[in-house]
């Protein structure tokens, strides 16, 4: 039984200092230990979220996508989209720049919180659009290839085009579900306890 | 030829000599906040045995936060009181940034073996209830954790609004909450 009030700040006064106590040489080396904070696992990932959607891109034949391009007629279409990506993604690698500098450990704890959320936020906004550019993308190729004459010649007489676009979008969305997916529970293992006390202090009343 | 290389030489003695004072200044800051907190650990420390319950995870939290105190004291300008600026960076790490490493998770609550330990020679049931009380306030959600902590320690509603970014009124609301509860378990 302990007694309560006023009594609990005098069992918590008369704490003597912890039995753990460190000597200013063992804070000293502290200071020169890495840190293993969730910011910064957060602008790790981040990185290599940034850089991966790209990734596949230099593992991919370069001479044989202009090839193919060139083929089915889709080399300035192609050029267009290049160029709105590339500027896209430095808009998005300058705003999520701009808000991993506003993290501060001397803000409040809710601002804190709200900083780091802001940030991952950028992320998942830049996935969302990779995945919704893939799929424009996509679709876009799909439509010309299938359409086109060079295509339908390679098709053997009794080919179902119906078939072959529904066996194509299938293969495509599981593949952005897969990029998806991995996304989400990356985001979900990062967050999930800030996301919590967030809320938490949010709650009004 | 012969003054240029004198010039040349001036300047690189007076560029060794600002990378001098400057790692001479580096080095004053540094010691002057290891002595700072050397001096204010016991404020760490009860966030550790608030936020964590075994020793390594104590001590891991503790280097942590050491580690973004030291992060961020250079912008430390001291508009508000060195202890409470270690709150505030004490409360962001344990609840927002401290990611719990796997080798923690296995260890047993120690602080019960360790009080023997710990607490030799000091005033018996004092211990016991000091070591009900942290318990308790162990099982409250994270910022609950951090209010009581707050409240025991005497801190204003206002200085509480400002640690944890809410309004006073919100603070009080919670706080009365949080004592509650605090209350139900320890007298349930």
């Amino acid at each position: 039984m302990v007694p309560i009030e006023e009594s609990l700040k005098n069992i918590w006064k008369k704490q003597e200092d912890c039995k753990i106590k460190f000597t200013k040489e063992e804070i000293n080396d502290m200071i020169y230990q890495k840190s293993s904070s969730v910011v910064k696992w957060i602008l790790i990932i981040s990185i290599l979220e940034f850089i991966l959607p790209n990734i596949f891109l230099l593992f991919t034949d370069y001479n044989s996508s202009i090839e193919f391009y060139k083929k089915y007629d889709l080399t300035n279409i192609m050029k267009v989209y290049f160029i709105i990506h590339f500027i896209v993604i430095l808009i998005f690698i300058y705003i999520f720049y701009k808000n991993y500098k506003n993290i501060s450990v001397g803000n409040s704890v809710k601002e804190l919180m709200k900083n780091i959320i802001k940030t991952r936020k950028t992320v998942k906004y830049y996935i969302y659009y990779n995945i919704g550019m893939a799929a424009i993308v996509g679709i876009h190729i799909f439509f010309e290839v299938f359409s086109s004459d060079t295509f339908k010649e390679t098709l053997p007489e009794n080919a179902n085009l119906i078939t072959i676009w529904i066996l194509a979008l299938l293969i495509f969305s599981i593949v952005l579900l897969i990029f998806w997916g991995i996304y989400i529970a990356i985001y979900g293992f990062l967050l999930k306890k800030l996301k919590i006390n967030y809320a938490e202090l949010k709650k009004n009343g | 030829m012969f003054s240029f290389l004198k010039i040349c030489n001036i300047s690189y003695s007076l560029t060794t000599y600002k990378q001098n004072q400057l790692i001479l200044v580096t080095k004053d800051l540094e010691n002057k906040f290891v002595a700072e907190l050397e001096e204010h650990q016991n404020i760490i420390h009860k966030v550790c045995r608030t936020y964590t319950n075994n020793e390594a995870a104590h001590k891991d939290l503790f280097q942590e936060i050491t580690i973004q105190l030291w992060k961020a004291y250079p912008k430390f300008r001291g508009e508000s009181k060195f202890s409470t600026w270690m709150y505030r960076v004490a409360f962001n790490t344990a609840i927002s940034l401290y990611r719990k490493s796997k080798r923690n998770i296995n260890t047993s609550p120690i602080y019960d073996n360790l009080k023997e330990l710990e607490y030799q020679g000091y005033d018996d049931e004092h211990d016991k209830q000091l070591d009900l009380l942290y318990k308790a306030i162990r099982s409250l959600n994270d910022i609950e954790k951090a209010l009581a902590l707050l409240y025991l320690e005497d801190k204003s509603y206002r200085e509480i609004s400002n640690t944890l970014g809410i309004s006073e009124v919100n603070a009080r609301v919670k706080m009365n909450r949080t004592k509650t509860k605090l209350k139900n378990i320890l007298n349930p």
